[in-house]
């Protein structure tokens, strides 16, 4: 297993040494850096694999890497979207808005930070984790504004110091956790790993466990884009490149709810999941809601993918506090997410370099603008609202059954009014981008054809999901949910 | 041997406190630096007491790495900034001085009673700066959110970073060391990229005062 983890986490650092040392820096560089993330992406399978068939692969010192079913389905999803990002980032040549010394930066970066989101997947360890948690700010946060603007520095700013607090106080519950674990069995080398942590938790201070899992939720909801923590989301996500907002809300966020999911089992075992049920539903409900109303008038079509996110990742919450079903379901929602959130930004990518306006009001006609991309736009945005053969259409359906089945019916009818209100105002907005006239100045054609394929990819994964073509995902998936709920 | 232990580390943890309460009353950067500065060589010598009280030495090697990055270099470096900007005074934070010190007061009570679970459990002579430590991540939060300048900012981050490297030393004698080396350098990583975000801020805004940042408040 030590070569299938060596190229799991070493394809990123190796493609970002390449960008480095590439002076000046040459499109093979880049080129070489997609071959690697793809590697990478076979090794997240492979790992994957082995768990489908019984085994927990580790690696290390101390079993410092360890990879369960959890661990491998977000190793997967953050691997592909990585791919995506490499294959259709900048610094592959051809490029009309970014100088070398840009490509560069992307490359190095977004592969480092590629890198610290899977170590922070596979890592056995609470506080490496944590250490890598905190990287993937430090490393995404400089390429944000990768074209210097005021707005960009700005999100910059708002991210990195948001962001940085919030995973500080994710430390703080670390240390409370570690402080109550070694008051128990003693300091040892294998202290803050996640096996030892379950295997004490039953015997941990239950006053203790709270307190500890009260700041991981904050911090780690902070970088999750919980609200009310989540004002730094839709701006970082809307002034960041089109590439690295795929990444950031595609996947790490998903990797903040990973950390969450956790150490929410490790509260489980230690108090019962009444207070820590309890803590998600009210997260995820002011969430879902606070994104459903913002999406209403919103100006921004990257900004409404941002809401969108938050809107998202407040309904994967809300099913972490349902149960098993729950569970399943929120699992699923974030496979489906992150799928179509990246293949969405990178969309609108394309559109703001053909109407170079992130306005929704800029943008019209782009059915005949674009049409290829216009029509997938338009079916990520059906497969983000949840409608059928979509894959969250199931996801967002089997958390309203949990919803029921645990007796939350009221919870639930809030949860259906405010998705009826993100459907209405989804739907309209990207109506109005579609259809209409074409504005001034705007040509006609989709220009790079082959960075489309990757997208179409991605458009027929989700209607295999909605089709229920996904028996290895769900017996993944199966296995993650008894790693949650243990 | 007890006693004089829980004394000192009491004693060390209430420096370290009140430095960053001088945050919230003295308006100039200058002042700032120096709280953190003094604020840093009070946890090294805080670390460095249960060090010698419990023999360990990791513990030492813990408090060296504080006392030379968070004591000499980051301070060094933040008077590099200001020397660049010119010295920055809160002369309009959001919260005035006066308001600020009555909620520091009322965070470190709060501190006390969030802690006492965590106190009650300790069987350690340092249990009792534990609220301390937690007392100064409250206060510098307010930090946060409270003043407006970028570099005002980043200090009380800065602080915040010290006050989770006391909880962890008081509450656990300190976390493994290469866990430590490795928290240590994001904070490092982290500070260096903020310092990063401001020279940018300072460059396209022409100025830190961060209400400059509010075009994307919609």
């Amino acid at each position: 297993m030590r070569l299938t983890f060596l190229a799991l986490l070493g394809s990123p650092v190796l493609a970002a040494l390449l960008a480095a040392l590439a002076r000046p820096y040459r499109a093979w560089a880049g080129a070489a850096g997609a071959m690697l993330s793809l590697l990478s992406l076979a090794a997240a399978l492979r790992l994957a694999g082995r768990v489908l068939a019984g085994a927990t692969p580790t690696w290390g010192p101390g079993e410092m890497m360890r990879v369960d079913a959890l661990s491998a389905l977000l190793a997967v999803c953050v691997s592909f979207v990585a791919a995506l990002a490499a294959w259709l980032g900048p610094g592959l040549g051809r490029d009309a808005h970014y100088g070398p010394g840009q490509a560069r930066r992307f490359r190095i970066f977004s592969s480092l930070f590629a890198f610290t989101m899977l170590a922070a997947v596979t890592a056995n360890n609470v506080a490496v984790m944590w250490v890598a948690i905190e990287a993937t700010t430090i490393t995404s946060a400089l390429i944000i504004p990768l074209t210097v603007s005021k707005a960009s520095v700005e999100a910059s700013w708002k991210y990195i110091l948001i962001c940085s607090v919030g995973i500080a106080l994710a430390f703080v519950g670390t240390v409370l956790g570690y402080f109550d674990y070694i008051h128990l069995a003693g300091e040892s080398e294998s202290a803050l790993n996640w096996t030892s942590l379950m295997a004490a938790a039953p015997a941990m201070h239950p006053r203790v466990v709270e307190l500890a899992f009260v700041f991981i939720l904050i911090g780690y909801g902070t970088k999750a884009g919980l609200a009310p923590m989540h004002t730094w989301l839709p701006d970082a996500h809307a002034e960041a490149p089109a590439p690295l907002s795929a990444m950031m809300s595609g996947v790490l966020l998903a990797v903040a709810l990973y950390a969450i999911i956790r150490w929410k089992a490790v509260v489980g075992a230690a108090v019962g999941s009444t207070l820590p049920d309890r803590l998600l539903l009210v997260l995820g409900l002011a969430s879902l809601a606070i994104a459903s109303l913002s999406l209403v008038g919103q100006r921004h079509y990257k900004r409404l993918l941002a809401y969108s996110s938050i809107e998202h990742t407040g309904l994967m919450c809300l099913g972490l506090g349902l149960g098993p079903l729950g569970a399943f379901a929120a699992l699923l929602h974030l496979v489906n997410h992150a799928v179509a959130k990246s293949m969405m930004f990178f969309l609108s990518g394309r559109i703001l370099d053909r109407y170079r306006t992130t306005e929704l009001g800029g943008v019209s006609g782009l059915l005949r603008a674009m049409p290829v991309t216009g029509g997938l736009f338009a079916a990520g945005m059906l497969a983000l609202v949840g409608l059928p053969p979509f894959g969250m259409f199931l996801s967002k359906f089997a958390l309203v059954r949990a919803g029921f089945a645990t007796g939350h019916p009221w919870l639930m009818a809030a949860v259906l009014a405010l998705l009826l209100i993100a459907f209405v105002a989804l739907l309209s907005q990207v109506h109005r981008m579609l259809y209409g006239a074409l504005p001034d100045g705007v040509a006609v054609g989709e220009g790079n054809r082959w960075g489309l394929v990757p997208l179409g990819l991605c458009a027929v994964l989700l209607v295999a999901m909605g089709l229920g073509g996904f028996g290895l995902l769900q017996a993944l998936l199966d296995r993650a949910v008894e790693v949650t709920a243990r | 041997m007890g006693s004089l232990f829980a004394q000192l580390a009491v004693m060390g943890s209430s420096l370290v406190l009140i430095f960053g309460l001088l945050l919230l009353w003295r308006r100039g950067s200058a002042a700032h630096i120096a709280a953190f500065t003094a604020q840093s060589v009070a946890l090294a010598a805080t670390v460095a007491v249960i060090a010698r009280f419990t023999g360990s030495a990791e513990l030492w090697v813990v408090a060296a790495m504080f006392l030379a990055v968070k004591g000499v270099v980051m301070p060094l470096l933040l008077k590099r900034m200001e020397r660049r900007f010119g010295e920055s005074r809160e002369l309009d934070p959001y919260v005035n001085t006066a308001t600020s010190l009555v909620i520091g007061g009322l965070l470190v009570l709060f501190a006390y009673i969030v802690t006492r679970p965590v106190v009650e459990v300790s069987q350690l002579p340092t249990r009792a700066g534990m609220p301390l430590a937690m007392g100064l991540i409250f206060v510098s939060l307010l930090v946060i959110i409270s003043r407006k300048k970028a570099l005002t900012q980043v200090i009380g981050f800065l602080m915040l970073e010290n006050g989770i490297a006391l909880l962890a030393a008081l509450g656990t004698y300190g976390i493994p060391l290469i866990v430590e080396v490795g928290v240590f350098l994001d904070a490092l990583m982290g500070f260096l990229v903020m310092q990063i975000v401001v020279y940018r801020i300072q460059q396209t805004f022409e100025s830190l005062d961060i209400e400059q940042l509010n075009r994307l408040s919609q």
